[in-house]
């Protein structure tokens, strides 16, 4: 082992997370060179005043207060409760961090299930579909360009409304197929992208927010005023958002920050 | 309130603004109780939590405008990194650092994004390799090997500080 090669291992030493053979290799180096030694010496120390120097930043007084008073955080039980609050807060840390606890699960589960979705099939069947197309068992028609799958798609529901497509060229994905599916009545246009980025399925739909699966976790883009879901399964990822009555669902094998990010720079506000 | 200095610790060496700090916290907060019923009981809520924390932030600075910064990230960022110093020109009047805690704030901002959250979350968090590589979403080789070169970066600001006998940037 040489003096390069003893860096990365060195942090790893200092960090307690270095194992066999690589600590015994590592360990007979540093007996035998001084400037490892001093290596380790030095980051061990460092180590301990990035640690000092952390313990020294505390949340601000105002903060917690301005948490608990959120109404985005805790709706109005939150906002009444400053009585009890300045009751239980010269409690113990643990006393106080058990009651943040309740109060969290108290206030989330009724939100839970007043605001579950009563309808999803079509979300899983967005993955459904993905994951045809991912082993080679959806048969499609490819079209010559973007222009002809958007015809395609608004003519399958008699342009009541059109598919969502967005350029996507920097990702290198182009569109190469459009797929019309009837699940409970309800047209659903696929726009299929695919290139040397990966593939992409974009799903345009009427619907609501009910169409949001129970186990989607959102996000609220406060610029755009816009909620977005998110869900996975078996690797796939899916992100779904509203505009207006239409519904889109991205779904793609791409990491979900990817594809939030993507949905998210491409969502119009209705 | 339960990891809020551990998560405002975190938030405030990622966005390197007492104010965005406590923004990006209480987010934290807010998307947290939205999807309660994701978090496994038994497994490491303040993990859970700095990984909201973490796809926050990086929702907010990276992805929001991803095809402008997808082309020329550096320059995004040093964009970034220039607005902060015009808005943050001194450190934080809120707590009284003494002068080496003072040197090492600063000196985490001077070092990149990547290096800086790796260090914040296993030095001053105290999260193993395996959990800041779950946090961050990337091989727990990548943690060491950022580990290693911020710490190296560190150093190499603060040798001054610090009472280096030899410089290690010569290794």
């Amino acid at each position: 082992m040489n003096c390069d090669e003893a860096q990365e291992l060195i942090t790893a030493l200092v960090d307690q997370e270095l194992r066999d053979p690589e600590r015994g290799s590592l360990e007979v180096h540093i007996t035998e060179c001084a400037r490892c030694r001093l290596a380790r010496e030095e980051e061990q120390a460092l180590k301990q005043a990035i640690r000092k120097a952390g313990q020294g930043i505390l949340a601000p007084d105002g903060l917690r207060d301005s948490i608990l008073s959120s109404p985005s955080i805790f709706p109005e039980e939150g906002r009444s409760a400053r009585g009890w609050r300045d009751y239980i807060w010269p409690m113990a840390p643990m006393l106080r961090a058990a009651l943040a606890i309740a109060l969290l699960l108290a206030l989330a589960l009724p939100m839970f299930y007043l605001f579950k979705p009563t309808s999803e099939p079509i979300a899983f069947a967005a993955l459904q579909t993905y994951d045809l197309f991912l082993r080679g068992e959806l048969p499609l028609r490819r079209a010559e360009n973007a222009k002809e799958i958007e015809a395609q798609l608004s003519s399958a529901v008699g342009g009541r409304f059109h598919p969502m497509g967005y350029d996507l060229s920097t990702m290198n994905l182009r569109p190469v197929a459009g797929l019309i599916r009837e699940i409970q009545g309800r047209k659903i246009l696929i726009a299929i992208y695919e290139g040397p980025g990966g593939s992409l399925f974009c799903y345009t739909f009427l619907g609501s927010e009910k169409d949001v699966p129970a186990n989607a976790a959102k996000f609220f883009d406060a610029d755009k005023k816009m909620n977005f879901y998110a869900f996975s399964r078996g690797g796939m990822n899916a992100v779904f958002h509203r505009e207006g009555e239409v519904i889109c669902i991205l779904v793609s094998a791409m990491p979900m920050e990817k594809l939030v990010a993507l949905a998210e720079a491409k969502a119009k506000p209705s | 309130m339960l990891h809020l200095d551990h998560l405002y610790r975190v938030a405030f060496h990622l966005a390197k603004d007492q104010s965005e700090a406590q923004d990006l916290v209480q987010e934290t907060f807010a998307r947290s109780l939205a999807a309660y019923d994701q978090f496994k009981v038994g497994t490491n809520m303040k993990a859970w939590l700095t990984k909201i924390l973490h796809n926050f932030f990086f929702d907010r600075y990276h992805q929001r405008n991803r095809w402008i910064s997808e082309d020329d990230p550096i320059d995004q960022k040093s964009a970034y990194g220039k607005r902060l110093a015009a808005e943050n020109p001194g450190p934080e009047s809120h707590v009284l650092f003494r002068e080496l805690n003072t040197q090492i704030t600063g000196a985490l901002r001077k070092i990149p994004e990547e290096f800086r959250t790796a260090i914040v979350l296993v030095d001053m968090s105290d999260f193993s390799y395996e959990e800041a590589a779950e946090i961050l979403s990337c091989p727990i080789g990548t943690i060491r090997s950022r580990l290693s070169r911020g710490r190296r970066l560190l150093h190499q600001h603060l040798k001054d500080y610090l009472g280096v006998k030899k410089d290690r940037g010569s290794r």
